[in-house]
């Protein structure tokens, strides 16, 4: 092993070799700092869940649509329920969270509808009958609204179902859900907004 | 089936503790007869994970769904050909794969050095056996492959669509895991002669070829990547700058600046702690690529998501690069340069500049897969960092390593003059410019293809111009015929002549690149049976649509026409696969593969009175440059990497280094 | 010396075209979309399909990428710029839904980093350069390059059988 020089051979302070023998231990802690700052990055990578996308409407005015109902024909707009707390619920007849979370929206339907709640279902990426025979056999009652062409789900930024945005009386959404919702979020969430006042 | 398997992998993961504590003391404690019995442990290892494996494989082929592995990834359609590559197209199974081929290097090593082992060889194998422990402990801890089902299902779920659509898987993972486990024998090597303090190059010598065959493997495996995605994925390209693509590339990028430095470490001593740095950190990015995709640290069609295990990958990943890198930083002052650097205008100064640029474009693709990650962490926001990110940042730096590729070979070592390498470049730069100049005139308009086209032909040319040059020289200076002296004039200089053909290879994956970038172009179309369509100078019928109907799914086929000219081509049969378990049906195109272009062709989706259907078609000029190409750079490395025969110098020319000299 | 003169002229020919044609097809321009279809190509390959992992919207062979891609149609035909209609994405989406980050505030650092990096590589390398240049080599001088064709036919052999012999991988 060879071993450097402590002294420098002209005599005059610590040759270059031990400088760098000493300095070693910097460079050493220097690798150490980076190794932890790419640690800790990684590890709040691991703290995550990369799936869930953060919803950029929460806070905005939700985007106005008018709809025709999907068997009646009659169209809906979503500006003439200002003053009313509104459930818009992206679903589809082919997806099997919306299945899982279907009883919940009964539920909630059932409790809310006499409070001026309106719900509204816009089936997504769905055929006609399909969407129909789903509700039938599992049962609904409120209006289903075709977007045949999707664009009120880009608009709303939706792209998976199901997802249930609950707009306030203001017009402002308040909460968007990924996946299904359960009814205790739901029913809370609802309950708020109806005691929030119209403006 | 799955106690067996257990079992092997319980003593697997005992003769791996006991290869390491063994190594470790025997070299302490100077009992060589204890560093050699953790050699031979490395065979009892490889045969015990290869029983592990073998219990899965009997598991999956006798359909024995109590595993939740073959339960989820198996079932009784899948034809046995996909049911034998189930053993890796999920998190567990090809993690016991990774296994097997971690032992198979470990027992390449113990017997490649049974003779004679260099002072290196106990810590390497330590470091060796270390890695395989945790590899080990994955499959007997978070990720469990023998792991049963409370209740045994009738049938399993079978391998996803996906999977299962392609010969293609079953090379694919395979070549890949042979590439990035390959490194881990450098890696060894290189912390050995760190931890022995013995920094001599033998490390470097020892492991040469090691790390050329795992680049060559890892370059198989990223073009049948390409090639997968391509031929099997459907939506008309070859990369996408999926993160999970992304960490494969970046050890082969880094490896590739290594296999070039160390020339200049052999030849003139110089580079030695940025050699050791790299090879760390190829061995650390390797280790990053399984964090990322196996830790659902991002959402990938790759990744193997839902695994509870990121913690320990983590942990690992830590352990290696503080370990790697600290210990360099510790060791560094020992290391000093002991050429000198003679002229700008030399191979040695190519070669930096190789260096400078792979590791740029290195950083680039990691920068660009984890920025989304580290924007998140500072301002809660999210972005997307996809192609367009990728392509503006890496095509220049690619640009500029392609002018080195020409002009390396043409330097000298040392110093060349200006006299000399105007007379080597003349040639190919006629050829560079020229083509440059017929490509613009063409009419094409993106600067970079004008550029890619040129610098393909300039390093092309220039290659095989040094090629023919070293083959004349020994062919003037033996008396011999040309041709007659290709082999022995190959033969003398592997090194040089594969690196020669795989820079040639990379000339011709350029072309296939560009041509493709720039030239493709593509055509949606709804189409009712006998309707015909013209596109790109095709004529295209659509005939109708017939099913298949095989166990495992439901294959909808469209049948399309295709004449050019009033010729006749012959037909392409795009469809949709349709299995039982997925909601959507998955495409697999149809192509044309030619020469120059490739007709491509992909069915997105059926009416629901199934008479018509939606197409996408797609000129794609000069993909199979690409495979060729790719073809190529694994010949050349394949050249390079050929053993020859061993010889002692009988001469010492004066400016020689001592250690060259001698085989030890 | 004709033949170096030759050579000097066809290399600086081929300079000369080279740089010709680059500046040609730079001042050119890239080509515009022309066709409707083009231009929804334009504008969906900088848009990511939400639905697929990294592909854009022109790529993706997803029902939702139809959708965008015929709404961009849509826009396009209004008269929307391409900017205009990303925004009305982004405001439904949000900034992901766009393929590259923006060049504004920290998205900066990933886009300008590769320059940066390759300068600072630059002059690590330059430094490195300077520090070997003044090390002192241990043995005898270097030996400058000649080409092989000034030697003698048996000192040719010897060089030849030397420099084989060192590349040689003595394992």
């Amino acid at each position: 092993m060879e071993e450097s020089q402590a002294r420098h051979p002209s005599g005059m302070g610590p040759s270059p070799a031990y400088r760098r023998r000493r300095g070693r231990w910097i460079v050493a802690g220097s690798v150490m700092a980076a190794v932890a700052v790419l640690t800790s990055l990684l590890a709040f990578g691991l703290s995550r869940n990369p799936t869930v996308v953060q919803s950029v409407l929460v806070g905005r005015t939700a985007p106005d649509f008018t709809l025709p109902g999907l068997s009646s024909g009659q169209p809906v707009r979503l500006a003439t329920l200002r003053g009313k707390v509104v459930v818009v619920n992206f679903w589809a007849s082919w997806c099997a969270d919306c299945r899982v979370e279907h009883p919940d929206l009964v539920a909630a339907w059932r409790r809310f509808q006499d409070q001026g709640v309106v719900f509204l279902g816009i089936p997504f990426e769905d055929s006609t009958q399909q969407a129909e025979a789903f509700q039938r056999t599992l049962g609904g009652g409120w209006p289903q609204l075709a977007d045949p062409n999707s664009q009120t789900a880009v608009a709303f930024g939706v792209y998976g179902v199901p997802e249930t945005f609950i707009i306030g009386r203001n017009g402002v959404v308040a909460y968007k859900q990924v996946g299904p919702i359960p009814y205790a979020r739901l029913s809370d969430e609802v309950t708020r907004l109806l005691g929030s006042p119209a403006t | 089936m799955d106690r067996l398997g257990t079992f092997a992998l319980m003593l697997a993961l005992a003769l791996a503790v006991y290869g390491l504590v063994a190594s470790v003391a025997g070299v302490r404690q100077g009992r060589p007869l204890l560093v050699e019995s953790a050699r031979t442990t490395a065979f009892s290892l490889l045969g015990v994970v290869a029983a592990a494996n073998g219990a899965m494989l009997a598991a999956i082929l006798t359909n024995d769904f109590s595993i939740r592995y073959v339960a989820e990834n198996s079932s009784r359609a899948t034809p046995t050909f996909f049911k034998v590559l189930s053993l890796w197209s999920a998190d567990e199974g090809s993690l016991l794969l990774w296994n097997l081929i971690l032992a198979g290097y470990i027992a390449a090593v113990a017997f490649r050095f049974r003779k004679r082992k260099p002072e290196t060889f106990p810590w390497a194998m330590a470091v060796m056996y270390a890695v395989s422990i945790f590899y080990l402990t994955l499959v007997l801890g978070p990720t469990r492959p023998f792991a049963t089902l409370a209740s045994v299902p009738s049938d399993g779920r079978g391998p996803l669509p996906l999977l299962q659509n392609h010969p293609l898987m079953a090379v694919h993972p395979p070549l890949l895991y042979l590439g990035f486990i390959g490194f881990t024998v450098p890696f060894a090597f290189a912390m050995s002669a760190l931890i022995t303090g013995n920094l001599s190059d033998r490390w470097i010598r020892i492991t040469r070829r090691w790390t050329l065959v795992a680049w060559i493997f890892l370059a198989a495996g990223l073009t049948l990547g390409a090639l997968w995605s391509y031929g099997v994925l459907g939506w008309g390209g070859y990369w996408a700058w999926d993160p999970v693509e992304n960490v494969a590339l970046l050890p082969w990028l880094m490896a590739t600046a290594f296999l070039h430095s160390v020339v200049i470490q052999e030849r003139r001593g110089m580079l030695k702690v940025w050699n050791l740095s790299l090879i760390v950190g190829t061995f650390a990015l390797t280790t990053f690529g399984t964090f990322l995709t196996r830790g659902s640290i991002l959402s990938s069609v790759h990744a193997f998501a839902q695994s509870l295990v990121g913690p320990l990958y983590l942990a690992f990943l830590v352990v290696v690069l503080a370990g790697g890198f600290g210990m360099i930083a510790l060791q560094a002052w020992r290391l000093r340069s002991e050429g000198r650097f003679d002229s700008p205008l030399s191979r040695e100064s190519a070669f930096l500049g190789n260096n400078l640029l792979l590791l740029a474009m290195t950083f680039v693709v990691l920068l660009g897969t984890i920025f989304p990650l580290i924007v998140e962490a500072l301002t809660n926001r999210q972005v997307t960092v996809g192609g367009p990110y990728f392509k503006e940042s890496i095509v220049p730096l690619f640009l500029l390593l392609l002018f080195l590729m020409a002009v390396g070979p043409l330097l000298s070592w040392r110093r060349s003059s200006a006299d000399q390498l105007r007379r080597r470049v003349t040639l190919p730069a006629v050829v560079g410019g020229a083509t440059m100049a017929a490509v613009a005139g063409a009419g094409v308009r993106d600067l970079a293809a004008v550029a890619g086209f040129g610098l393909a032909a300039f390093v092309a040319a220039a290659n095989v111009l040094e090629l023919g040059r070293g083959v004349r020289a020994y062919a003037r200076a033996n008396h011999l015929r040309v041709p007659a002296a290709v082999p022995a004039a190959v033969a003398r200089n592997r090194r040089l002549y594969g690196g020669l053909v795989a820079h040639v290879g990379v000339a011709v994956a350029i072309v296939g690149i560009t041509a493709s970038s720039a030239f493709a172009r593509q055509t949606e179309v709804t189409l009712s049976p006998g309707q015909v369509v013209t596109f790109a100078g095709y004529t295209l019928r659509y005939q109708g649509q017939h099913d298949v109907r095989q166990p495992q799914r439901r294959v909808l086929i469209a049948v399309v026409e295709v004449a050019r000219d009033g010729k006749p081509l012959g037909q392409v049969h795009p469809s949709l696969n349709q299995y039982p378990g997925a909601s959507d049906p998955i495409g697999t195109p149809s192509i044309k593969y030619g020469v120059l272009k490739d007709f491509y062709s992909s069915v997105i989706g059926f009416s629901s009175d199934g008479t018509q259907a939606t197409f996408r078609f797609f000129l794609n000029p000069g993909v199979m440059w690409l495979w060729v190409g790719g073809a190529v750079i694994v010949l050349g490395g394949l050249l390079a990497a050929w053993p020859g025969r061993r010889r002692t110098v009988a001469l010492e020319p004066p400016a020689r280094r001592r250690e060259l000299a001698v085989v030890s | 010396m004709s033949s170096s003169g030759w050579r000097r002229g066809a290399l600086a020919a081929a300079l000369l075209a080279a740089g010709a044609s680059l500046a040609v097809v730079a001042a050119r321009g890239p080509a515009r979309p022309t066709t409707m279809p083009e231009q929804v190509r334009a504008v969906a390959s900088t848009l990511r399909c939400p639905v697929c992992q990294d592909l854009s919207v022109a790529d993706s062979p997803s029902r939702l990428a139809e959708q965008f891609r015929q709404q961009i149609a849509q826009e396009l035909e209004a008269g929307e710029t391409p900017d205009q209609i990303r925004q009305g994405f982004v405001r439904a989406y949000g900034e992901w839904i766009l393929l590259a980050p923006p060049r504004r505030g920290i998205n900066l650092v990933a886009w300008v980093a590769p320059i940066l990096l390759l300068l600072g590589g630059l002059a690590l390398a330059w430094t490195a350069v300077r520090r070997w240049t003044s090390v002192r080599a241990p043995g005898p001088r270097a030996v400058p390059s000649r080409s092989v064709g000034d030697l003698s036919a048996s000192d040719r052999r010897l060089l030849e059988r030397a420099l084989a012999a060192a590349s040689e991988e003595p394992e």
